[in-house]
């Protein structure tokens, strides 16, 4: 029976360790240039679109993650696009002046602020630093 | 509160789970069973682990030429316990095939395929063409060189055979080249066909050796029978835990190895099979010509015949092997030949480099690959990875127009660096990729690098070092046990004034003086 139970045990422990892989491991970010402070308008959230070379398992990919980058005088906030209920993607209305979700109805205000529909928390929000005109998101 | 033996009851009156877990334990055993019939259990335990871990990299493998090979290092040089993980797999296949030689040649020395157990011993042999069959089709999918050429030469053993040859291997191809279509049939055949069959042959070996019972020693002993449980099961457990303890060892210790990517425009790469198929492969060397298909298929299908048809040939009640000398004999004989032709293909194995250990191309391609023009894009943030994090997965003339001219290939990506690069910089960077991709580092010190980054910018051109190069002008491997440091730099000065016919151009204008005497020594240096 201990025998058994040492066998099973360590084939267990094996393989769900290699099943567990990396899969747990914090995802890496680094800094990637996003625009340039003159591109963007006071106070309206511009989307763009961050080119970031990845590393997807056992390939390399390029993925285009849009950000929306709100311009505050000297300050720029970078709140991703991705709705909090269901992960759809958000666009800029800006007649209602919203950030809608065209899934369920999720609207947020230019801060993240959920405003109306099922979102349970306000958008991420990535941390922005500005070199020499060139806005830098890190995601 | 109902307890846990309520559970059980309640589980059992639906179920009937006691009495076929009393029919599994309480096997009626005849008595003298010994250690020589722990075989089966040991197949059956080292079957079950190969479904596991073959489960498992299942996770991580992509059955496809352009990532096969890609996800299969990964498997190996990434993930946690991977390597140990495709140790147990790549070992335990050798291991089923010893066991299960071993269990048949128990079975035969003991004669337990006589009557009634004929049809036992023929779900037996069938497993065991299963086994191989899954022996055969596992070996492409790392689609590294190895896999690539053993595969080759197993499609054109097919391919011998009278008649429907042709038609036999383009089914194996499925198609008219080893390829991606090839790749995904054998995969689907190791994944999803070969263990539905191997699981309906199980289940019949094991229902007809519990509908006939064990055969027991050859001469039947007094006694009334022993339950499986614990008697023989505690044989059963320490034999396996033997067998698991010698196999993880192994892939431990070990790394199972995984050559360069598959080339198919490699012919330089000589083929060799797993070692259980090495009798096979050596067979085939005595039988050239319109002979072959005696050595691919006469002979092989006369063995599984012979072996098939035992139980019929050797009729008589009589188990003891002293008194089945025929038998005994020819299975020795088949026995001794496998092990012969195993150890001459043994012997006739080329030895083969390490795929990741750098040649003087790749240092040199390491050289150009750090440079600035390639760093602009090439870094972290940057607009793609780092060179040195950069698997290839584009052909080599792909790779060499982007290297040349970046814009030309991703339009927008850049500006193409200022006098873009010379074609032997872009081989020699490629040469670097390959090598990194086969899990090579880049060695951190070099002994006279200048000379190897003039090699790779200049001579690998027209020449070829280890194999790396352009094969216009004579090989220069070994080109230092003709000529001196000191007749190379003069040749390559100007080889016009040593030989007036010389087609090499003249270096002198082109590089230093302090580049020519380095890759002067470079080359004589090569012996």
């Amino acid at each position: 029976m201990v025998i058994q139970t040492a066998i099973g045990a360590t084939v267990a422990f094996v393989m769900t360790r290699t099943v567990i892989g990396r899969a747990l491991g914090a995802a890496q970010t680094s800094w990637w240039p996003a625009a340039t402070m003159a591109d963007l308008i006071e106070g309206e959230p511009t989307p763009v679109t961050i080119r970031r070379a990845q590393t997807d398992g056992y390939r390399q990919t390029v993925n285009r993650e849009v950000v929306f980058l709100i311009r505050t005088k000297d300050q720029v906030t970078a709140l991703s696009s991705t709705c909090t209920h269901l992960g759809c993607r958000v666009s800029w209305d800006a007649e209602a002046a919203l950030l809608k979700c065209p899934c369920h109805g999720g609207k947020f205000d230019r801060s993240g602020v959920v405003k109306a529909g099922p979102p349970p928390a306000p958008l991420a929000r990535f941390p922005t630093r500005i070199e020499s005109g060139q806005v830098m998101v890190e995601l | 509160m109902p307890g846990l033996t309520d559970l059980i009851d309640w589980l059992d009156s639906r179920t009937g789970i006691k009495a076929g877990r009393a029919h599994l334990l309480d096997e009626p055993l005849p008595p003298g069973v010994n250690w020589w019939f722990v075989l089966g259990s040991i197949l059956l335990f080292l079957l079950a682990l190969q479904v596991i871990s073959g489960s498992v990299l299942a996770m991580y493998y992509v059955a496809a030429p352009d990532h096969a090979y890609d996800s299969v290092r990964y498997v190996t040089d990434h993930v946690p316990l991977g390597a140990f993980v495709r140790g147990l797999h790549f070992f335990g296949a050798s291991f089923i095939v010893i066991a299960a030689v071993a269990h048949m040649a128990r079975v035969v020395a003991f004669g337990s395929y006589k009557s009634p157990r004929e049809v036992t011993w023929l779900t037996g042999v069938a497993l065991l063409l299963v086994i191989m069959a899954f022996a055969l089709t596992g070996y492409l999918l790392p689609w590294d060189q190895k896999a690539f050429w053993a595969t080759t030469v197993t499609i054109n053993i097919a391919r011998s055979t009278p008649l429907f040859g042709e038609a036999i291997a383009s089914v194996m191809r499925g198609g008219s080249q080893l390829g991606a279509l090839t790749l995904l049939r054998w995969y689907a055949t190791h994944v999803l066909l070969l263990p539905v069959a191997l699981l309906a042959l199980v289940l019949a070996h094991l229902f007809l050796m519990r509908r006939h019972g064990i055969s027991g020693p050859v001469t039947p002993r007094a006694g009334a029978p022993a339950p499986f449980y614990p008697y023989h099961a505690i044989r059963d457990t320490v034999a396996v835990a033997a067998v698991f303890a010698l196999l993880i060892t192994l892939a431990a210790t070990f790394r199972v190895p995984l050559d360069g990517m598959a080339d198919p425009s490699d012919a330089t790469y000589v083929p060799r099979p797993e070692w259980y198929f090495l009798s096979l492969f050596q067979l085939l060397k005595y039988f050239p010509g319109r002979l072959e298909p005696v050595a691919t298929m006469v002979i092989p299908g006369a063995v599984v015949a012979f072996v098939a048809l035992l139980p019929f040939l050797d009729r008589r009640p009589e188990r003891h092997p002293g008194k089945r000398r025929f038998v005994m004999a020819a299975c020795s004989v088949l026995a001794v030949g496998a092990g012969v032709l195993t150890y001459l293909g043994l012997k006739d194995s080329p030895a083969r480099a390490e795929p990741g250990t750098f040649t003087p191309l790749a240092i040199a391609g390491a050289e150009f690959a750090t440079d600035q023009r390639c760093a602009a894009c090439h870094r972290t943030g940057g607009a793609a990875n780092p060179v040195s994090q950069t698997r290839i997965t584009r052909d080599r003339e792909w790779v060499i127009a982007h290297i040349r001219d970046p814009d030309n290939i991703t339009p927008g990506s850049r500006k193409p660096p200022p006098g873009g690069m010379r074609e032997s910089q872009a081989r020699s960077v490629i040469s670097y990729l390959q090598h990194v991709r086969a899990g090579g580092v880049a060695p951190s010190s070099v002994d006279n690098k200048q000379g190897i980054v003039v090699f790779g910018a200049w001579c690998a051109n027209c020449h070829i070092i280890d194999g790396e190069g352009v094969k216009n002008g004579p090989d220069l491997t070994r080109v230092g046990v003709k000529r001196d440091a000191k007749w190379l730099q003069t040749w390559i000065s100007d080889p016009a004034a040593v030989d007036a016919k010389a087609d090499m151009p003249a270096f002198e204008d082109r590089l230093e003086p302090d580049e020519l005497a380095a890759v002067a020594r470079f080359l004589a240096a090569r012996k």
